[in-house]
């Protein structure tokens, strides 16, 4: 029940509320912002209850951003001066309320508190990494530092307790191309002007901009490279070992890893680079620090699979970017080794639970169709799951990445652990289903089936060899199998080639020229955001 | 010179995938089992009663129905020979065996079975997973991919005699024909080599798509006729080169880099001699396919390796070849789209070139040899660049 003066103030202010306006006709999410930026004139007004829960969330955000600068306040400032990535992390506020527009209810909740669990982690990693980067003066744990490829799972790490294992491409390269669409540019053009044809990943082409520009912290004895997730990705690690200069391992795991072969494999592989981080680092494994973290991986683990029961119905809290978003860093940057999401996992069940439970439908119930995202996601429009909710009803229930390992790991056995861990490093992100073999890619018709979808749509990386080789063989199967499928084209982490706006027209020909259905809110079906964060 | 006996007979052969030769071989009641990259040892697929024969889509013009499949935006090597496997080009071959060497190689092999565009009963696909290592772990997954992918499914399918026995036998032939490709080839090392790059590009060639028994008479007759061959007078070149890089099996492009005045001395490319004819040694107390193993493992000069040991040997084996072959500088190059072989001659070319003092050109092809206007133009100026450089010297 409402409170009867909250109602009345709801009442009184409602015509500021986006959705209401583009019910009347009288406005939309996009009559709030100036045009071409990001930039919005006032906070978006969702109701009195709503708009204070994301204002009370972008308050706690603030002091993560605060304690982060308080904790490291010369490094910080050097770290502004050193590298241009540090700057775009300025655009974060407007990062986030984009993710959450037209958001409110219980899925507003579980949005931003999975949304507060990254900003936490991450601008605590941001002070790490900072504090103790050798370019800017180093500290005391520089050479306790192991510098990793961030797609390779770091959960075996925590084998090692006193070696902090730190994603070494997140900060400079994935994150924050997700916050500002402008910053791998700059990366990718370093990269192409030594001759790197413009044809390879963009992420990848970034990675060695940023390697080859000197922008990535340095610190550690020795590096830990990886083979994950394709090609291209395990072409620039050889780039950016020769740039950081330190003794390597690349931990090759199978490619074509849905077969009994490839798992002794990796898992060998797992075991020789433990071997080469015991020498370089001098230190020894603790297999019982493992088993600590691996609880927590399991936890976080058995908890989402009881997401994915919610998921597959209509009364899920838990969708599209929050979702998306927070499965990709909790899983593959934080891999079981911050007690935080474990918290943070039981909260928002308890949420889902009574959402299910009181039959609450998300996004007042407007969804019209329901979508499983298919393929590596364009990083520079994070936000696309959340603008295709607002304009055309689509929901996106679960993105391909979320699938990643969910294997339970041994904790108390080592070998099996071992074992388990391989399994689980084999189906990270953007390799559980784009990387393998045919099989994992035609996987998607089952998972949106299970997960009652009538729709799919098919990240299309325009540089994304593997995913481009099986193009028409999967429109063909959409066809057949009688799913609503939209190739969205994009170019991974260069919004030069194929602008956000580019992206959407994917989706606005599909839904209103083979549809013909008509936008909830017209405001948002074409606009310019090309000078946006 | 006066024109090799055989290299019309040989140019004829590179026509089609399924020359004269191979037809041959099948009627003599042999397998025909097709492979697309060097992770796939040749000589495996040589043993009694099969001969191997290197995938190649000769004469391609168009890839219209593979670019509905994978789009213009993939590898046109894979692309190409996709379009062929739908044309029919390939009914003759009993097997495919792949290897993931790369993501649209292992999409293109995956086609094999998704449209099954091979019109022949017993044709089947296996993709192995090859190492990206060249340490002992990686060692003993790819004998165990070899094991499972290629030998077992060959003795099941075909009746193929895998013996240890068999194997070395077939490693003696193999290092026969080896041998004979690497005199012709030493020729170029020489200050007026009495054969061309050209000419062994096509050599090399057919010892790759035709059936060994068949080719080797051939190549034998074509070896004594070198020796007393009588060269230009003169050094018919203005420069020697190196070719190094992703895939070539279009012998015009070494004609093309040829009419520029460049001499290719040596071949270090997919379908290339390096590495290729090198011999299988088997040291004591190895089986013949652990021998087969390691030899492809060490030679394996694939820019999808990772270690810094292969990164290191990629570039020293260049210079070893610059230095031996006395050329004069590098032609780097890379298939369109091909991200392992784009971002090696990158590297490659700034380590020749900055580290090692070698001279280095980079190009980006197509498979079917087209835009010669603008490669006839980088390497003319690369030649002259080459020139000036000893003029100078």
């Amino acid at each position: 029940m409402k409170n009867p003066i909250v109602e009345l103030i709801d009442s009184k202010l409602q015509k500021f509320d986006p959705i209401w306006q583009a019910e009347n006709g009288v406005g939309g999410q996009r009559s709030r912002y100036y045009d071409k930026t990001g930039v919005a004139k006032y906070r978006e007004w969702r109701g009195v209850h709503d708009t204070m829960v994301d204002y009370g969330a972008w308050l706690k955000n603030v002091l993560s951003m605060v304690q982060m600068v308080g904790s490291a306040p010369v490094a910080c400032l050097k770290g502004f001066w050193e590298y241009r990535w540090m700057g775009s992390y300025l655009g974060t506020f407007m990062f986030i309320d984009r993710l959450f527009e037209g958001f409110r209810g219980d899925e507003l909740k579980v949005a931003h508190l999975n949304m507060h669990a990254i900003v936490q982690s991450l601008t605590k990693k941001i002070a790490l990494v900072l504090a103790n980067d050798k370019r800017l003066g180093g500290g005391p744990l520089s050479d306790k530092i192991v510098p990793m490829d961030e797609v390779l799972p770091p959960l075996f790490m925590a084998g090692f307790p006193d070696l902090i294992p730190i994603p070494l491409q997140t900060l400079p390269e994935f994150i924050i191309c997700d916050v500002d669409q402008h910053i791998e540019p700059y990366y990718i053009d370093v990269a192409e002007s030594f001759g790197l044809p413009a044809d390879v990943c963009s992420r990848c082409a970034a990675e060695t901009g940023v390697a080859m520009d000197d922008a990535f912290p340095i610190f550690g004895k020795a590096m830990i490279s990886t083979n994950m997730p394709c090609n291209a990705s395990e072409a620039t690690s050889m780039f950016q070992r020769r740039r950081i200069a330190l003794p390597d391992f690349p931990a090759t795991m199978a490619m074509i890893h849905n077969e009994p072969g490839a798992h002794p494999y990796s898992a060998q592989v797992l075991k020789d680079c433990i071997a080469f981080i015991e020498k370089e680092y001098g230190v020894e494994y603790n297999w019982d620090a493992l088993f600590a973290r691996a609880k927590h991986m399991n936890e976080q683990n058995q908890i989402e699979l009881e997401k994915w029961d919610y998921m597959k119905t209509p009364y899920c809290s838990l969708c599209g970017i929050a979702e998306t978003l927070y499965r990709l860093y909790a899983w593959a940057s934080v891999n079981g080794q911050e007690d935080y999401f474990t918290k943070t996992d039981r909260k928002v069940i308890k949420i889902m639970r009574k959402s299910y439970e009181k039959k609450y439908e998300p996004f007042g119930g407007k969804t019209r169709h329901r979508a499983f995202l298919w393929g590596p996601s364009a990083v520079y429009y994070t936000d696309f799951p959340t603008w295709i909710q607002n304009c055309w009803g689509i929901n996106i229930v679960l993105n391909m990445d979320s699938t990643m390992g969910h294997n339970m790991i041994s904790t108390d056995d080592p070998e099996q652990a071992i074992q388990d861990l391989a399994l689980f490093s084999e189906k990270g992100v953007m390799r559980h289903h784009a990387v393998g073999g045919w099989d994992n890619v035609n996987a998607i018709w089952e998972w949106a089936k299970n997960f009652n979808c009538d729709m799919v749509l098919f990240n299309d990386n325009i540089a994304c060899k593997g995913m481009l080789g099986v193009h028409a063989v999967m429109e063909e199967q959409a066809r057949e199998l009688g799913f609503y499928f939209i190739f969205i084209e994009h170019d991974l982490e260069d919004c030069r080639t194929v602008s956000r706006q580019d992206m959407r027209n994917c989706v606005n020909q599909y839904m209103s020229v083979v549809l013909n259905e008509k936008p909830l809110d017209p405001t948002i079906v074409e606009f310019d955001d090309s000078q946006a964060y | 010179m006066k024109d090799l006996k055989h290299l019309i007979f040989f140019e004829n052969l590179l026509q089609d995938a399924q020359n004269e030769l191979v037809t041959q071989a099948i009627e003599e009641g042999n397998v025909a089992l097709g492979y697309n990259c060097f992770y796939i040892p040749e000589v495996l697929l040589n043993l009694k009663g099969c001969f191997s024969t290197r995938l190649r889509a000769p004469r391609c013009t168009s890839t219209d129905v593979a670019t509905y499949y994978m789009t213009g935006r993939t590898c046109p090597y894979v692309r190409s020979i996709l379009e062929r496997a739908i044309e029919g080009g390939y009914n003759y071959l009993g097997a495919l065996f792949g290897a993931e060497s790369c993501a649209a190689m292992e999409r293109m092999e995956e086609h094999f079975y998704l449209l099954n565009p091979v019109k022949n009963d017993k044709f089947f696909v296996t993709i192995i997973d090859p190492p990206m290592k060249g340490d002992q772990t990686n060692l003993d997954y790819y004998k165990q991919q070899l094991t499972c992918k290629v030998v077992e499914p060959m003795a099941k399918a075909y009746g193929v005699d895998t013996s240890d026995a068999a194997m070395r036998a077939a490693i003696e032939k193999h290092n026969e024909l080896c041998e004979v490709i690497t005199e012709i080839g030493n020729f170029r090392k020489l200050a007026n080599p009495p054969i061309t790059g050209y000419e062994f590009h096509v050599i090399q060639l057919v010892s790759q798509v035709c059936p060994h028994d068949l080719i080797l008479p051939y190549l034998k007759e074509t070896l004594e006729e070198l020796k007393t061959r009588e060269p230009e007078p003169e050094f018919p070149f203005r420069a020697r080169v190196v070719v190094a890089g992703s895939e070539i099996d279009d012998p015009e492009f070494t004609k093309l880099i040829e009419m520029c005045g460049a001499m290719v001395v040596a071949d270090r490319y997919c379908f290339g001699s390096f590495p290729s004819r090198e011999q299988i040694e088997i040291q004591d107390g190895e089986t013949a396919f652990d021998a087969i193993c390691r030899h492809y493992l060490h030679w394996n000069q694939c820019a999808r390796f990772m270690d810094g040991m292969k990164i290191e040997q990629r570039h020293t084996e260049i210079k070893k070849l610059v230095d031996e072959f006395h050329a004069d500088g590098v032609i780097y190059e890379n298939m369109k789209f091909c991200e392992f072989w784009s971002y090696e001659k990158v590297l490659a070319s700034h380590v020749l070139s900055e580290e090692m003092g070698v001279p280095c050109c980079t190009i980006e092809k197509e498979y079917a040899l087209g835009s010669v206007g603008q490669l006839r133009t980088r390497f003319q100026a690369f030649v002259e660049s080459l020139e000036i450089k000893k003029i100078n010297a």
